[in-house]
């Protein structure tokens, strides 16, 4: 019933007075695939969606759903779903009105509407729940509401807005999989904002890192990881962050902490600051003549008084230091 | 000590409003003797005759009670519907043009309406409005919108953008988003204006002198305005406190019925729903 779509924005731009929140973005989701806007917070990516939805206007350019232009048209007709960062059921429902109002405003007839709502309780796992007051639930238990409400729109394009913010570490770590499973059951494109790397990289299959309301890079988590267009990205991808050494030629060199290794000659000369053990791994702060480096290791790896680290040519990110851009051929990972 | 304080206080505060109106009931069960002979003696002097003479009167004391009844419902649901849209048009504004209107709101809320009874007389005059229940609403609407209005649209603004913004990603019209979303969570602040503007109209004395003058369509204050003056050489005590009682029965009941809808309105916003 529901048609594939795409999704496309072409030069998107909204400004608020003489500030720019978004400023041309272009992006492309296919149908079926699930996009994270990754960024840190107040670079526009909740914007982003909020225009899609229609619910912010759009002061320049166009969004296009399965080629048609929807860019001035009213939200309710977009046949888009949202999830919220706060979930947004209605507190004055039980779970099953929360569910079944929509449907039954929009004329679904009650037998389809039943049978819909028995599918989509099944699929998430709300069976237990349907009587129940929002306030009566779980934080993950509300937002398996609001995923279930959203996907009984029957949605051609399903936005998320920070889904996972409200919930506790391990609980994300729990319904990442489940979420991503899903997402990706569906034939609507989808997409996720977040700031969590973590769960971008977790759930999307594709990351568009935006910064100041700019796209700065967007592509799979591969991509961004051993080819980042820019400083920034470099510096955002990747935990504990990239190590960036400062060049005399008015370039930087990037070495992710995971790539330096311990060597027995030459290198650089390092002195330990702090150590972090996490088992499998350690975190090591060091102290060198090009400024603070940060090392991850095996954990059992044994740290000495003088240690020297070097890496690979193959791992080494160049990048222009005033502009950020990336420079030269980037290493053989595609 | 400290508990046996507090209990003190609040009886104290409850001697400080209940008085009053204990005093009217004692009195509207008294005899005009008794009441003047003092505390002499509870024993005897009890009476129901003040009842009997206020309800047996022509027209009748019911004749009056839904009058105001009849006139505070109406202004209520008129007020009602007129402010319920105005605020959230409001609500969903930002900038001056809120700030404006809702300054101009406030200061119409609280301009002494007294001074514009001689204008609304005229006005009553020239449109031929006087001697109807039904006009009397008029100004009883116009008069409390200012305030329905603010209160509505503070309450309006508490409500998380997001829920209506899902409803409207889910397809609802406008009219269906109140309904079905906002309405039904603005319920106890719809209550407790709605019970402001009822005790508004129920109370209003100039206004309802003015335009009314068939005893058979008085309203509650004017009639008992008229029962307090109707003797020359004798103040009616019994009779009067006994329409006190009656006029004060029907706003108990409405609070008694709307009571946990009052306090969460009052409440409203102070803690995080």
């Amino acid at each position: 019933m529901t048609k594939t779509a795409s999704l496309r924005l072409e030069g998107l731009c909204r400004r608020i007075g003489e500030r720019a929140i978004l400023d041309g973005i272009n992006l492309e989701v296919a149908a079926g695939e699930c996009l994270a806007l990754l960024g840190p917070s107040g670079c526009g990516k909740s914007t982003v969606l909020r225009v899609i939805a229609g619910l912010d206007p759009c002061d320049e350019g166009r969004i296009l759903l399965d080629g048609r232009d929807i860019t001035h048209r009213p939200p309710a007709r977009r046949r888009v779903a949202m999830v919220f960062q706060s979930y947004a059921l209605y507190p004055h429902l039980s779970v099953e009105r929360n569910l079944t109002l929509g449907m039954e405003l929009r004329g679904v007839p009650p037998e389809q509407r039943e049978q819909e709502l028995a599918a989509v309780l099944e699929l998430l796992q709300l069976g237990g729940l349907r009587r129940r007051r929002p306030a009566q639930l779980s934080g993950g238990q509300r937002q398996r509401v609001a995923l279930a409400r959203a996907l009984l729109r029957k949605p051609q394009l399903m936005l998320l807005d920070e889904p996972m913010s409200n919930l506790d570490a391990q609980l994300r770590e729990e319904l990442r999989p489940q979420l991503r499973a899903i997402l990706s059951g569906g034939r609507a494109p989808a997409i996720h904002v977040t700031h969590d790397q973590q769960e971008a990289m977790g759930i999307a299959d594709r990351i568009a890192v935006l910064h100041d309301g700019r796209l700065q890079q967007c592509g799979t988590p591969r991509e961004l990881y051993h080819h980042p267009a820019n400083l920034f990205v470099a510096g955002f991808i990747g935990r504990p962050q990239i190590n960036l050494l400062p060049q005399d030629d008015g370039t930087v060199v990037g070495i992710r902490p995971e790539h330096l290794v311990a060597v027995d000659s030459g290198g650089v000369p390092v002195r330990v600051r702090s150590r972090e053990w996490h088992g499998a791994s350690q975190q090591l702060l060091l102290e060198s003549a090009q400024g603070p480096l940060r090392w991850t290791c095996d954990g059992n790896q044994e740290i000495g008084e003088e240690l020297r680290l070097g890496w690979e040519p193959r791992h080494e990110h160049r990048f222009r230091e005033a502009s950020g851009e990336r420079l030269g051929s980037p290493g053989r990972h595609a | 000590m400290r508990g046996g304080t507090r209990t003190a206080l609040v009886a104290l505060l409850l001697l400080w409003s209940l008085g009053p109106m204990l005093w009217q009931l004692y009195t509207s069960l008294r005899t005009p003797e008794a009441l003047l002979a003092g505390a002499g003696g509870l024993a005897g002097g009890w009476t129901l005759a003040n009842y009997g003479a206020v309800l047996g009167g022509d027209p009748p004391f019911w004749r009056y009670l839904l009058n105001s009844t009849v006139v505070g419902a109406l202004s209520t649901l008129l007020t009602l519907a007129l402010a319920i849209p105005c605020a959230y048009a409001l609500s969903r504004r930002r900038g001056l043009l809120r700030l404006l209107v809702g300054g101009g709101l406030l200061a119409a809320a609280v301009f002494p309406y007294v001074l514009l009874f001689l204008a609304l007389l005229q006005v009553a005059r020239q449109l031929g409005l006087a001697n109807s229940l039904l006009a009397l609403c008029l100004p009883y609407a116009g008069l409390q919108l200012p305030l329905a209005v603010l209160l509505l649209q503070a309450a309006f603004a508490e409500l998380p953008p997001e829920l209506e913004e899902s409803a409207v990603l889910e397809g609802f019209s406008l009219w269906q988003r109140l309904r079905w979303i906002l309405l039904p969570l603005m319920g106890p602040a719809v209550v407790s204006t709605g019970l402001l503007v009822f005790l508004f109209s129920w109370n209003e004395f100039p206004i309802a002198l003015t335009w009314i003058s068939r005893s058979e369509l008085l309203t509650l204050a004017p009639a008992m305005a008229r029962i307090a003056g109707s003797s020359v050489y004798t103040v009616p005590y019994g009779a009067f406190a006994a329409a006190t009682v009656l006029g004060s029965v029907p706003l108990l009941a409405l609070l008694l019925l709307f009571q946990r809808q009052i306090v969460a309105g009052l409440t409203q916003g102070a803690i995080k729903g």
